[in-house]
């Protein structure tokens, strides 16, 4: 064993008395309850959102996409805005996953089950857009590359609407399998303390037959490993590629090389601000405040206040670059963005993404629960207007002024939107109520360093000198490695 | 754990020789080139812009890491934590030598009333720099520069001192801690408004006025921290062979090769963005910039270029026993530094130079002087306090870390 030892100046990172026992019983024993009323209307509320989405979606099948909003000017609207959206939200799950883990961030294992939960629904979401914006939906699997049933046509390589289709896709089942290989061994716990047969049998399956062996866990890691190491490069690839479909065209407030990075400054943005709507509200009726401590918002606000920055500053170069560049083409489609009939779009999202986040260099604001749920409200509401602000604003007055038009959404885009909404919470609802919200094996792996009550064991530590310190952990070592020999 | 540096003989020996070559090399640069034609003089001042923009820009990356890691309080730096402090607060030095070397050019380099590095200097009746001399002009250059380079020199020597401070302070004290957590977040800010931003526009892409591209100062960012984390590195190795830094092991070291690790690919990432789209728009007004790197006389660059900064990390540093062998990072370190300096060279040159380049004696003479600069400031700076931080909050994290 390593020496347990965290310093002092670090929060715990799980509160209270508690040792593995505790961590079971807290994390999982929700999932062995009847849920609450307000899971039911809950739960209910966004069934009955998805059944409109269904409704909606389906009107615009049948009649045709000409019940959209969208014109010949403003080809893109709600729905790619939409997508947009959403896939950004789907970014903060694997991102806490995969690069929080490199960078050795502790508090990723109290959020990154829901997170991780949360990116996959999200990216369903998203998933839907342009499936339902191809307007003949039959003709959708076009888009998959498959030879020798269309003649000589294939799908446009060339296109990144094409790369979408395969980083969207390969992200998702990455994700999937990250997340899903993390919940296995959770489902053994739920399995070994279920009450009922029904229970043991269906978690008994979705854990793999998991034992807990040496062996089991060796795989375990190892395959985590493997599957972070492909995670990273594809949470950056995701939003890159998604920036492309703007950004290799030659519109003027689309083509920016600027896009790829800050496209995924501004993923992590939503997706962090996502995370913690969900969290306020889950670890308040689930009990979980000793494990999503406010020091976790806090440390999720901190993210947030340095992508809104980041955000802002590529704002702000775009800004300057379009008057810098000399060419009026971009010069006016930033001033019809900023100052034409769209104004409003452009200050919201300003207003939302960039100045309301600096509250957060307050530390009082960081940690005040109620501020953070709204704010994070906020920013998911300018991360929706930096989406239209970036399709539409740059379409609206194109080359030709006869052709300038206004777009305003129609029902069924609104209703497609909602119904997302509805697949979104009733998907998280059931996974609240069916699957441990909560890493518990990761818990109990940062518990003997990182809980209260052992934290509290460590101030003997503190009291030694560096010296005294330093001889124990070199004995320690070479203790194990003569063991290691042997 | 009381760890004094003592410089020794040889390193003194060889950074003063070092500074010597570079002052020969500049005086023969003076006597032979300034006389020359336009060619030989814009020679003579691009090659001074280059390393001091390029030496001062890694430099600064040591003020960003140690504010970065403060942030995310990182306990792993603090093994060697004095390294990134020291260079830190040298910043000041090559802050000036810049600002000598870029105010010499744009108020004093005149070719018939022609700028030939900063051409946007005297725009004429060009209506695209005329456009743009609201930002590009002398007086808005000369007001940048001063507060950016005031700015990074206060803010490198600022955090030396209170990582100094902490040692005396009583123990387990956390005042200085969260007092430097929050001029961390400061710094962050004001990197963001010079080095992410403004700084670059202006020292660098004005050189190639008419252009210009959103991303160019996150990709001169990801060039200048990679480079930074790799000079780090060779001061840990150099001190770790000379006996000092007794906390540094090999989990330390990890560390730091995954930094080069990472952001080579970071930094490549940033390449491909900018090339691809500007390759895959086919706009003429900014294709002009590869044109002239990939197509035309720079192409051996170009391609040296994508080769030493992006296949040579990826392949050589995605093992793990790579990324813990002494040998294999000091030497990565060392073709890191060296190609992102040829990185900036191809940033900065051909605009003013365009097929009158020279890759010689005067180029790496002048490196040499700035690598012996930096060797015996930052040695100095070292030697004069202990090189363990032993009222560091983290220290003892520090000792358990693993990579």
């Amino acid at each position: 064993m390593h020496i347990k030892y965290e310093s002092f100046v670090r929060e715990p990172l799980v509160n209270s008395e508690k040792d593995y026992h505790q961590v079971t019983e807290d994390i999982i024993s929700p999932i062995e309850k009847k849920p609450g009323r307000m899971w039911y209307v809950g739960f209910l509320f966004s069934v009955a959102l998805l059944l409109y989405g269904v409704f909606s979606v389906s009107w615009s099948v049948y009649w045709g996409l000409g019940t959209w909003g969208v014109n010949k000017t403003i080809g893109w609207g709600w729905d790619i805005t939409n997508f947009v959206w959403w896939v950004g939200i789907g970014h903060a799950g694997t991102l806490i996953s995969a690069i929080l883990l490199l960078f050795r961030q502790g508090w990723r294992t109290g959020v990154n089950r829901a997170a991780e939960a949360m990116t996959i629904f999200a990216v369903m979401c998203a998933g839907q857009f342009p499936i339902f914006h191809m307007g003949r939906v039959w003709d959708g699997f076009f888009v998959l590359p498959y030879p020798n049933s269309r003649g000589p046509l294939w799908p446009n390589f060339n296109s990144p609407l094409l790369w979408d289709v395969f980083a969207i896709s390969t992200y998702f089942t990455v994700s999937l399998l990250f997340w899903y290989s993390g919940l296995i061994p959770d489902f053994a716990t739920v399995r070994d303390r279920a009450k009922t047969k029904f229970r043991k049998m269906t978690y008994g399956f979705a854990s793999f037959g998991w034992t807990g062996t040496a062996k089991n866990w060796q795989r375990h890691e190892a395959l985590s490993l493997v599957l972070a190491g492909l995670a990273t490069p594809l949470v950056l690839s995701v939003h890159t590629i998604v920036s492309f479909d703007f950004a290799t065209s030659v519109i003027p407030g689309w083509h920016t090389t600027i896009f790829p990075p800050y496209f995924v400054a501004g993923a992590v943005f939503s997706g962090f601000a996502m995370v913690q709507t969900l969290l306020v509200i889950t670890r308040k009726i689930l009990h979980l405040e000793e494990y999503i401590t406010i020091g976790h918002l806090e440390a999720m606000n901190k993210v947030i206040v340095l992508t809104g920055s980041i955000v802002g500053i590529a704002y702000l170069t775009e800004l300057f670059m379009s008057w810098y560049s000399g060419a009026w083409g971009e010069q006016a489609a930033f001033k019809w963005r900023i100052l034409g009939p769209y104004w409003w779009s452009y200050w919201a999202m300003m207003t939302c993404n960039v100045v309301s986040p600096q509250l957060f260099w307050v530390k009082k604001l960081r940690r005040n629960i109620p501020f953070t749920f709204v704010m994070s409200i906020v920013v998911n509401i300018g991360m929706w207007f930096e989406r239209f602000v970036i399709i539409v604003t740059s379409l609206y007055r194109d080359w030709i002024p006869g052709s300038w038009a206004y777009y305003s959404p129609q029902w069924p885009e609104v209703g497609f939107y909602l119904g997302t909404f509805g697949l979104f919470f009733t998907c998280y609802f059931l996974f609240a109520k069916y699957f441990p919200v909560i890493a518990v094996a990761e818990i109990k792996f940062v518990l003997k360093t990182s809980g209260e009550n052992y934290k509290r064991n460590m101030q003997a530590i503190e009291n030694q000198s560096n010296e005294e310190f330093l001889h124990e952990v070199e004995t320690d070592h070479a203790s194990h490695e003569e063991v290691a020999h042997h | 754990m009381n760890d004094r540096f003592e410089i020794p003989a040889s390193l003194k020996r060889n950074s003063l020789a070092l500074i010597a070559i570079g002052i020969i090399t500049l005086l023969i640069g003076a006597f032979t080139m300034l006389g020359g034609d336009v060619y030989d003089k814009t020679r003579f001042w691009i090659v001074l812009l280059h390393n001091s923009v390029f030496f001062l820009l890694i430099s600064v990356a040591s003020i960003f890491i140690q504010a970065a890691v403060a942030l995310a309080q990182g306990s792993w730096i603090v093994a060697y934590r004095r390294v990134p402090e020291a260079i830190g607060a040298n910043v000041w030095l090559f802050g000036i030598i810049a600002l000598v070397i870029m105010f010499c050019i744009v108020f004093g380099f005149d070719v018939k009333g022609v700028n030939p590095i900063y051409e946007w200097v005297h725009p004429g009746n060009d209506k695209i720099l005329q456009g743009k001399s609201n930002f590009l002009n002398k007086g808005m250059f000369a007001g940048f520069s001063i507060v950016t380079v005031g700015l990074w020199a206060f803010f490198g020597r600022k955090f030396r001192a209170m990582s100094l401070a902490q040692e005396n302070a009583p123990k387990n004290n956390t005042k200085i801690y969260w007092k430097f957590f929050r001029w961390s977040g400061l710094f962050l800010l004001v990197y963001g408004l010079t080095q992410m931003s403004t700084t670059p526009w202006l020292w660098i892409m004005s050189t190639q006025p008419h252009w210009y591209s959103t991303l160019f100062s996150w990709y001169t960012f990801a060039s200048a921290f990679v480079s930074g984390m790799a000079l780090i590195l060779l001061w840990v190795v150099y001190l770790k062979n000379q006996g000092n830094l007794v906390l540094v092991t090999k989990e330390h070291m990890h560390d730091l090769a995954k930094f080069m690790f990472a952001f080579s690919i970071f930094w490549t990432y940033l390449w491909f963005a900018q090339y691809m789209l500007i390759w895959y728009s086919n706009q003429p007004e900014e294709t002009i910039y590869f044109k002239l790197r990939q197509q035309g006389p720079y192409s051996v660059l170009f391609y040296s270029n994508f080769i030493i900064n992006f296949c040579m990390p990826i392949l050589i540093l995605m093992s793990r026993p790579s990324k813990r062998n002494y040998f294999t990072v000091t030497f990565m370190a060392m073709i890191i530094i060296f190609g992102h300096w040829l990185d900036y060279y191809q940033m900065i040159v051909p605009g003013p130079m365009g097929s009158h380049w020279h890759m010689g004696w005067y180029e790496l003479g002048i490196f040499a002087g700035f690598v012996g600069i930096m060797m015996t400031c930052v040695s100095r700076t070292l030697a004069r306090t202990s090189l363990v931080p032993k009222n560091n909050i983290l220290l003892k994290e520090t000792i358990v870390h693993l990579s």
